[in-house]
Formats: C-alpha cells, sequence, structure tokens
C-alpha cells in the first residue's frame, strides 16, 4: 500500500505550476481543471488503447466477413452477421438464460449481502472471524472454484448427500446434467463466489453512517425497523446503488462458471447457455470474428440500455 | 509500446475496412537436404507423451541435430488449450517450425496457409513404412501435410468374469462384433445379474476436447451414414441428418434412456472397481486397466449399428509450418521424431499405436499376439473398419456441432431435430468460408 | 485465521465522540471518519451466532472439501465425496499430490510470473484508478458527468469481446509471449474507476478544504488527506485486481506459448488432460492457486473496512 501513497507524484508533472497559485487561497476553477484532467490522463490512455479502440475494432469488424485465420479476402457484409445473430436461437436463450440469472442472482445476492454486512457489523466478538470467511470464496479463483464445485454437485456429491438427509432422499437431482437444475447450481456458485464483495462495499458504507443519526433516531423513538429504512437505506444509497449497478453488469457478464462448471460450455441443451458464452464460441473458438463482434455489440447495448433505465431510477448522490 | 499497440489499432481499422486479403496458394516446402539454419522451433502438445517427446529433442539435439549444427527448441502447451493457442498463433503469425497438431484439424490447418506440404522433404521409404491410416489422415488435396508417430485405437474393454456371469457371447475379434441389438441384450443380462449401469461411456471427458467425436462418430459410419460428403465441397444435409444417422443414434440414444450407461460417473472408479464392466473407450486406457483386472481384461471392437463395425483412428502428427525459414531444418527434427527409437519411446509412454510398421513388429503389445492386436487389425483395414475423421476444412465447425450433438442427445433430445440443427450450422459455416475452395500451386504467391 | 486481524475491542467510550472531522488522518488507524455502530437492532445473540455460523459453514465448506481432498489418493477423491468422509483428510498421501503438482507443471516459475504480473498489474491500477475515481468524484471540469457515465458503460464491455482485437494489435506491436502483453491492457480498469469514484463521493468535503487553506496543492492534498481515508477502496481493489489478474485465463492462452512468461491458471490444464484422471493433483494444483491470495488477503484484510469499532482509536 505505502508504495501507492507515494508515487501520484511522478505521474502528476505539473505538481509544482499547481502548488503555486494555491497557497493560502482556493483553487481556481480553471487550476481544477488542469488538476482534474491530470488525474485522469494515465487511466484515459489507457483505457483509450486497450478499450475503446479494441472495442471500436471489433464494432469494425461485426460489419464484416473477418475470420481469426483465412485464405479468403475479408468483406463488407453489411448488417448480415446482425441479422444471423438476431435470428438465431442459441443468442437468444442465451439472453433468456442471462435474463432468469439477473433477475434471481441481482436481488438475492444484494439482499444476502446486506445481510451479511449488518451481521459483520455488529459490536459482538467473533466479528472479524465471519467477516473473513464470508469473504474467503471471493479471492478463490474461478477455475479452482468450478472443479470443487463440479465435485460437490457430482450426484454422488457431498450436496446431494446433505440434500438426501434433509429431505429423505426426496430431493437430490444430477445437478450439472439435469435442464431445470443446472442454473440454479451455476446461480449458487456465483452467488457463493460474489457476495463477499458487496458485503464489503456494504459494510464500508455501512460504517459511513454518522453513529448522531442512530442516536437521534433512537431519541425520537423510532423502532429498529423504522431506524432501517430512515436511516441505514438512506445512509448507504450510494453503496447500494454500485452494488446492484454492478452485479447487474456482472451478471450480464456471466462466462466463467457456464464455461467451466457444466459437461459441455452452456449445456446441457443450452440450459447455462449465456450470451458472453456464445461470443466466445462464435468469435474464437469457431474463428467467426466477425459474428462474434456482432454478439459483443448487440450484447452492449443491451445491457447499456438496461444500465441507462436502471440509472434513471437511482443516481448518486453529488452527482450533478 | 502503448504508442506501438494505438497504431496498430489504427492501422487495423484501416486493414479492415479496406478488406485485407489471404490467398489460397499452397506454400510448398522445398527441400534441397542443406541446413541453412542454427535453430528449430516446436510445439508439442501435452500430452502422456510429453516426457518422451523432451527426451527425443534432447536427444535431436546431442545426435543428428549436432551434427547439422542445428539446436532444436521444444515449447509444451497443456493439450485443452492447445488448439485455442495455436489458432491464436496463427492468426499473429507467431508459428513454430514443426507442429503438433490432432490429426483432424491437419485439413483446415492446410487450408488456412498454416502449414507446408511434406511430399517433397518425405524419403520414400519412411513414406512406405507409415502406416497406411495415418497416410490417410495426413492427405488433402492431393498432398501429405502431416506424418504422426503414433496412431490411436478404440474398443470395448470389459471384465471377461463379468461377461461369463452374465452367460452373452464374447467376440473373437472384427468380423463377429456384437450386434448393437446383441449389445444392447449383453448389456440388460448384465444388469440382470447386478451391475446397475454396466457400460462405461466416459461422457465425464467431457465434450471440450476430440472425445465425443473421436469415440461416437463410429455410431454414425457403422450405422451407414457420416458426417459430410467425402468428396468435392463438404456437405451434411442429407448426410448426418439421414436415416441411418438417426436409427443409430436413436438406438444408442435408447441405451442410456434404459438406464443401461453409467453417465454419471467422474473419474474411472467404476470400470475398475468392476461396477460398470464394460468401458468404450481408447487404447491409452490399457494400462490401468490391465492394472486392475489383469488376465480377466478383453478388448473387443465397439458394435456393429448394420454396416459392421466402425472405429476412429489417427492422433496427434507432426507438420511443418508455411513460415519456416528453412524447410530442411524443421524436416530433420520430423524426421528423428518418426525413428523407431523415438516411436517406441513415445508410444510406450502413452500406449498408443505405433506410427509405422518397423515400431509395430519391434512392440509387444500390438504385435501379432499381443493384448492389443485387435487395435492394429482395426487400423490395417483402414478406411473400411477405422475411419478417419472427415478430412475437410470444416471439420472444427463439424466437430463442434457433433460434440454438441452428442451431448443434447445423451441429455434425451429428439434425434433426428438435433441432427438437423447440426447439419444448419456446418451448412452455415461452410458457405461462410465459401464452399472451402481446395489450396493450388496455381493460386497467387503468398501476400 | 484470527491472528492477523486486529482483535476487536469493546470500547464503551466508542460512541462518546463521533463528530466526522474529528477523525486524524495522519493516524494508519483511522475509520473513514464516523463510527461502525450500526442497527440498534438486539436480538438474542445467541440466535445471531447460529445465523453467523451456519453461514460460515456454507461459504467454509467448499475450501475445506478442496484442501482435504488434495491430501487424497487420486481415486478416493471421489468415492469419498457422498458422505462427511469428504471434509476428512483419510485415507491420505501427505503431501504427495502437492509434489506431483509441483514437479509437472514447473510450478515454481509460472507461480513467479503470476506474482510479477498480478503485482505490476494491481501496483499499476491502484495508482492510475485511483487518481481517475478522485477527479470525477471532486474536481469540477468539463464532461465529467459524461465521463462517469461512459466509464460505467465501459464496465460492460467484457474483456472477450476484445480479445481478438488486442490479440492482432499486440502482435502488429510485436509484444506476443512477453509480460507486457498480460500486464498493460490490465491496468486501466473502469470498474475500479467507478469503485473509487463512488468511495470519494463520501468523503467529507471538509477535509479537503482544510488541507488546502493549509496549503497543499492538489497532488500533496491527494496523497496526505484523501488516499489513506479510502484504505478500504484500495484494499478492495487490490483483492480483485489481483484475484482478476491471477486468474485470467483466455488472454494467456491467446498470447503466452511456452513456459517462460506463462501465468499460474494455465497449469491445470497439465491435469485436465491425460487420463486417467487425477482429482488429488488437480485439487492440490488448485490448492496452489488459492492459498496466496487467501494469504495476501488475510494480511491486507485488516485494511478494508476500517471501522472505529475495529480500531477502537476514536473512543
Amino acid at each position: 500500500m505505502s508504495s501507492t501513497t507515494a508515487s501520484p507524484a511522478d505521474l502528476a508533472p505539473d505538481d509544482a505550476n499547481d502548488d503555486a497559485p494555491n497557497v493560502g487561497l482556493a483553487p481556481t476553477r480553471r487550476n481544477e481543471a488542469r488538476t482534474a484532467w491530470s488525474f485522469s490522463a494515465p487511466g484515459l490512455l489507457f483505457l483509450l488503447v486497450f478499450l475503446i479502440i479494441p472495442f471500436l475494432l471489433a464494432i469494425a469488424f461485426s460489419f464484416s466477413n473477418a475470420r481469426l485465420i483465412t485464405p479468403l479476402p475479408t468483406r463488407f457484409t453489411g448488417v448480415d452477421n446482425y441479422v444471423e445473430v438476431l435470428t438465431s436461437g442459441t443468442f437468444w436463450r442465451g439472453l433468456l438464460n442471462n435474463t432468469i440469472f439477473v433477475l434471481v442472482v441481482v436481488p438475492v445476492q444484494t439482499f444476502l449481502a446486506l445481510m451479511l454486512a449488518i451481521l459483520v457489523n455488529r459490536k459482538i466478538p467473533g466479528r472479524t472471524i465471519f467477516r473473513t470467511i464470508y469473504f474467503m470464496p471471493v479471492v478463490t479463483v474461478m477455475a479452482a472454484a468450478a472443479t470443487i464445485w463440479v465435485l460437490l454437485f457430482n450426484p454422488d456429491g457431498l450436496i446431494n448427500a446433505v440434500m438426501e438427509t434433509i429431505t429423505f432422499g426426496a430431493f437430490a437431482p444430477d445437478w450439472l446434467n439435469s435442464t431445470t437444475w443446472a442454473l440454479p447450481a451455476v446461480m449458487i456458485v456465483s452467488i457463493w463466489q460474489g457476495v463477499g464483495f458487496q458485503m464489503i462495499i456494504l459494510l464500508a458504507s455501512l460504517q459511513d453512517v454518522p453513529d448522531t443519526l442512530y442516536e437521534a433516531a433512537s431519541i425520537d423513538g423510532a423502532t429498529p425497523w423504522q431506524q432501517f429504512v430512515n436511516v441505514t437505506l438512506p445512509g448507504i444509497r450510494n453503496g447500494l446503488i454500485f452494488v446492484v449497478t454492478v452485479t447487474t453488469i456482472l451478471a450480464f457478464r456471466l462466462f466463467d462458471q457456464v464455461y467451466l462448471m457444466p459437461q459441455s460450455p452452456g449445456g446441457p441443451l443450452d440450459a447455462t447457455r449465456t450470451m458472453m458464452l456464445e461470443m466466445v464460441q462464435t468469435g474464437f473458438n469457431e474463428q467467426a470474428i466477425g459474428r462474434g463482434s456482432a454478439i459483443a455489440v448487440v450484447f452492449f447495448v443491451i445491457v447499456l440500455t438496461i444500465t441507462l433505465v436502471q440509472r434513471r431510477f437511482i443516481r448518486e448522490e453529488g452527482q450533478v | 509500446m502503448r504508442r506501438n499497440m494505438a497504431l496498430a489499432g489504427i492501422a487495423l481499422t484501416g486493414l479492415v475496412l479496406a478488406g485485407c486479403s489471404g490467398d489460397l496458394g499452397i506454400n510448398r516446402a522445398i527441400c534441397d537436404g542443406e541446413v541453412t539454419v542454427d535453430t528449430v522451433t516446436m510445439f508439442a502438445h501435452e500430452g502422456a507423451e510429453a516426457g518422451a517427446i523432451s527426451a527425443a529433442v534432447d536427444a535431436f539435439n546431442q545426435g543428428p541435430g549436432s551434427e547439422l549444427g542445428l539446436t532444436a527448441e521444444l515449447t509444451l502447451i497443456p493439450e485443452g488449450q492447445y488448439s485455442d493457442n495455436i489458432n491464436a498463433a496463427a492468426a499473429s503469425d507467431d508459428l513454430p517450425d514443426v507442429l503438433d497438431h490432432d490429426g483432424p484439424t491437419m485439413a483446415n490447418l492446410a487450408w488456412n496457409g498454416s502449414l507446408s506440404p511434406l511430399d517433397d522433404c518425405i524419403p520414400d521409404d519412411l513414406r512406405g513404412d507409415v502406416l497406411p491410416s495415418l497416410i490417410e489422415q495426413g492427405t488433402y488435396a492431393g498432398n501429405l501435410w502431416s506424418v504422426g508417430s503414433f496412431d490411436s485405437g478404440l474398443g470395448l474393454y470389459a471384465w471377461r468374469s463379468a461377461l461369463e456371469e452374465a452367460g452373452v457371447r464374447i467376440p473373437d475379434g472384427i468380423d463377429d462384433a456384437w450386434t448393437a441389438d446383441e449389445f444392447r441384450e449383453v448389456l440388460v443380462a448384465l444388469q440382470d445379474v447386478g451391475f446397475e449401469r454396466p457400460l462405461d461411456p466416459k461422457f465425464w471427458y467431457g465434450s471440450q476436447g476430440e472425445w465425443f467425436s473421436y469415440a461416437y462418430q463410429p455410431v454414425v459410419w457403422s450405422a451407414g451414414a457420416d458426417l459430410v460428403t467425402r468428396d468435392g465441397e463438404p456437405t451434411a444435409d442429407g448426410v448426418l441428418n439421414s436415416d441411418e444417422a438417426v436409427a443409430g443414434l436413436e438406438t444408442f440414444q435408447g441405451w442410456i434412456q434404459d438406464g443401461l450407461v453409467d453417465t454419471a460417473a467422474a473419474d474411472d472408479s467404476n470400470f475398475l472397481s468392476k461396477r460398470a464392466p464394460i468401458s468404450w473407450v481408447g487404447h491409452w486406457m490399457y494400462a490401468p486397466y490391465k492394472e486392475a483386472a489383469g488376465d480377466d481384461l478383453v478388448v473387443l471392437p465397439l458394435p456393429d449399428f448394420g454396416t459392421g463395425t466402425k472405429t476412429g483412428l489417427g492422433s496427434w502428427a507432426w507438420g511443418m509450418s508455411s513460415t519456416t525459414a528453412d524447410p530442411d531444418a524443421a524436416w530433420a527434427l520430423i524426421s528423428h521424431m518418426m525413428s523407431l527409437d523415438v516411436i517406441t519411446a513415445i508410444t510406450e509412454a502413452n500406449g498408443a499405436v505405433p506410427g509405422t510398421q518397423g515400431a509395430i513388429d519391434a512392440s509387444e503389445l500390438y504385435s501379432e499376439g499381443g493384448d492389443l492386436e485387435l487395435f492394429v487389425q482395426q487400423l490395417d483395414r483402414a478406411p473400411d473398419v477405422a475411419v478417419p475423421r472427415p478430412v475437410t476444412p470444416a471439420y472444427p465447425a463439424i466437430t463442434t456441432q457433433y460434440r454438441a450433438v452428442i451431448d443434447d442427445i445423451v441429455q434425451g433430445a429428439d434425434v433426428e431435430a438435433t441432427l438437423d440443427g447440426a447439419v444448419a450450422a456446418i451448412e452455415a459455416d461452410i458457405e461462410a468460408n465459401e464452399g472451402f475452395p481446395e489450396p493450388t500451386d496455381e493460386a497467387s504467391p503468398s501476400g | 485465521m484470527s491472528t492477523t486481524d486486529p482483535a476487536p475491542r469493546t470500547d464503551p467510550g466508542a460512541h462518546a465522540t463521533s463528530d466526522p472531522a474529528a477523525a486524524d488522518p495522519a493516524n494508519d488507524d483511522a475509520g473513514i471518519g464516523t463510527s461502525g455502530t450500526t442497527l440498534r437492532l438486539k436480538p438474542s445473540d445467541a440466535w445471531m451466532y447460529v445465523v453467523m455460523v451456519a453461514l460460515a459453514i456454507f461459504f467454509l465448506f467448499p475450501l475445506v472439501y478442496m484442501f482435504v481432498s488434495s491430501f487424497k489418493p487420486d481415486d478416493v477423491v471421489l468415492s469419498s465425496s457422498g458422505s462427511l468422509g469428504a471434509l476428512w483428510p483419510s485415507p491420505t498421501v501427505g503431501l504427495e499430490n502437492y509434489g506431483d503438482a509441483i514437479e509437472r507443471a514447473s510450478v515454481v516459475r509460472v507461480f513467479l510470473n503470476s506474482v510479477l504480473i498480478s503485482t505490476l498489474i494491481v501496483g499499476g491500477g491502484l495508482v492510475v484508478n485511483s487518481l481517475f475515481g478522485y477527479a470525477l468524484a471532486r474536481l469540477k471540469f468539463r464532461g465529467r458527468n459524461i465521463m462517469v457515465a461512459v466509464m460505467v458503460a465501459l464496465i460492460i464491455i467484457p474483456f472477450e469481446a476484445l480479445a481478438v482485437p488486442l490479440l492482432f494489435m499486440g502482435a502488429q506491436a510485436n509484444m506476443l509471449d512477453t509480460y507486457a502483453i498480460q500486464i498493460l491492457p490490465f491496468i486501466a480498469n473502469p470498474l475500479y474507476v467507478y469503485l473509487f469514484y463512488t468511495f470519494f463521493l463520501n468523503i467529507p468535503v471538509e477535509l479537503e478544504e482544510a488541507a488546502r487553506v493549509d496549503g497543499a496543492g492538489p497532488v500533496r492534498t491527494f496523497v496526505s488527506v484523501i488516499a489513506p481515508l479510502a484504505k478500504p477502496a484500495y484494499a478492495t481493489m487490490a483483492i480483485l485486481g489481483f484475484l482478476f489478474s491471477w486468474g485470467q485465463f483466455l488472454w494467456p492462452v491467446m498470447v503466452t506459448r511456452g513456459v517462460a512468461v506463462r501465468p499460474l491458471p494455465l497449469g491445470i490444464g497439465t491435469f485436465q488432460t491425460t487420463p486417467p484422471i487425477q482429482w488429488g493433483d488437480i485439487m492440490a494444483y488448485a490448492g496452489l492457486m488459492t492459498l496466496p491470495l487467501l494469504i495476501i488477503f488475510l494480511i491486507f484484510q485488516r485494511y478494508f473496512v476500517q471501522g472505529v469499532a475495529s480500531s477502537g482509536v476514536k473512543g
């Protein structure tokens, strides 16, 4: 951590210039803008080269028949790729699965994260141990986590041993080979692995809520529930917005789990196919970069629209 | 560097918009017998034989390599990521001189210009010694593009005592393989004597590698169908979704739906502990199975779905990259990989069928009277019994679709509809590649 | 586990002061500025512990299963999975699986590669992303709101969509099979910029103003006032960034060839190819991949949430 606090100075060559007029004065607007740009410059540059340019390239590919390796000439093909993508059953199946996944995972994971954050925010002995444990899955590499859970979800595995005991043998599906239970299995793993991150964000937000507010509410005779609704929720607003926004986007980007866990990626019978999986298989495994890029663009437009709609209803405080 | 990347990006945008062109010319390697470089690079997949390959490269550097003033550099790449890795290398002009590749991907690599033909380099005596099945696998558009140090075998392994307990006939060889109906009765009889799910199909290998295609294409062949037409422009329509293919795969699906197949296993313990006494798998399981079953182990041909038993052939093989600076250097290394000692070492490590007749004669397991003689007999009757997976540049799309077909029908999907879907996808890929026109010597030289 | 974490101190005086401005930014242990107590819900603690323990079991058992399995013979891993024996290392082969994993996959080399790559990505990322996030949250300049919106839009673009264009760009720039090609594309990340942005929005403006009145320029204000307050954000990005780069798979497959610059996760492929399957070795390799991250996390997690309640400083 110490290196990070020292190094920003290296990145702002106009440090001295900025300092000069500031002595004893509030900075002017122009100075502030200049500082802002110099603070943003490294990030902007990296994002431009490694994110924006490649994405523009992908957009260009999407209007061509480009392939990864081919002896044939690359041609402009207009919107052919888009027509193909939008009339493909597997793409819509992917979108449907993504939608189901988002509608289940975002609320469940956010609620669970809030519950965990509240639990470990209480001043009770052992809370750091619990906080640590709840976060541990987050630091498990997905390739490892997927391997573990595949064994756990085996019909003769530990999950079903527990299920059979609890339900007296009534419920013990072959999770990953069942068109009904494969997606729920992926959801369980995703929540298991992801909820700790949200918990930490919400925990940091919870700790930002001033004690005085609770004290005031307490004096006014507010019940715990009223305190939660009127003090806690507004207090953690920014954290909640971050969590919901990011969880939604990451849920749409679901790929690793559905690539690694089922016997075949997206299986059985496309029950776990997602838009991302469709994109990677088309664009890289099948080498059809043009069509793969078209999927990427369609994906981007869909998720951007959803995010914009989401943000029309909720805005960060402090955003003008 | 960042600026380089940015410039590269802008340059590429121009390239994409202007339309970059490849060409369909064959980049013919000429071996003049003189080695003019001092290093030769090679990629190999990291399979069971990886140690033997490393040792062979070391031996090359100390022996024939040093005589030629040539050093070989080997890069081992895990099998699961191998094809993605070489595709990325090919797309970015980053291929090594000698390229290990899974047999059926050869035609695509040849078509897309990654490989050079070996015809000018391979001496006649070696060509004559390489198994005909491997020549079959390595030939596309009238040229030989690859040779393998080993071939493969696929069959049914069984516990003889279990079959005897069930009172079923045990086939003697290729010509009296169980028919598909008879095989079903065998499985039912085994179930009757207490083996709950008697057939181990190794579904847990997963459908990401070649397994589903290698293991279950013989069902379609044996039923009298194929995946695509083999001559001219490939077509799957009317072939992969023909009545014969549908019938064969429905029979196969029936065994699963009747609960005769252990679909849930995730390791080899079902066969090793005799819970599932028949295993549908390749040569690589011989050693562990022999250790578990001893003399009780029998190796049988796959069931006959109507036109005789069929099996897969081919495996990883060596090719020469079209970007190699000196074909003589690349060939010197490939030639070393095809020498008797190296083939023997490699096949001792992975248990595969040796790639030359000379090496088979030297093998205890595969020569006449050996435990795995069946696999050699199958290969000797290629392409009649052992059938090469379709040698066409469309193979990557074909295998992707076929694996999905197997996966789906195992899950209970309707066979005919599934095959129609796969055919449509394969046809779309063929169309997107303009029918995969064959490369020729006439096309313009590389540009 | 708890030894790396400051023991929670119950300090009755903690509630006494709660003026946010009283937080001392120079003190390493200072919190974000307010007390960490939350809901005054007081159901019986016993009931609460039951819930917490049940949740702990849910989060922990897969990891326990992984480590336990990594000490078992290959063919026992699966067959012992259907009972509580799955969570007990018996029969055991000791460290044999770890030995196999290390020997077969050049673990030392690829491990050091991964450490180097991940450290540089995270180190660079902490600086670049936090500066950017701060500018967006706190500094007034034209185009700021658009940039925040663009940042959220950029989060949507998955790396998988950029891989092929980036591969072509890397090839043109002659950067394949290098460390640089595995590091540079991941330094700036819109998700982390947005994370810092969200955190910086919450920091009281008074602190910066005080620093400015004292004559500090923007860089000094950032380094000595803002950054220390944002430790939870830095720690979160460090851990997420490390985790993400540590687990990278698709990109290294595309841009690395030999073992020279290959990172750790590609090695697991060594065990997933050649039958018979060696679940013990695979679990050991998974354990080797996970362990360094767990250790880093346990060391750094105290920065995660610098609540007053856990530091006790404010009492």
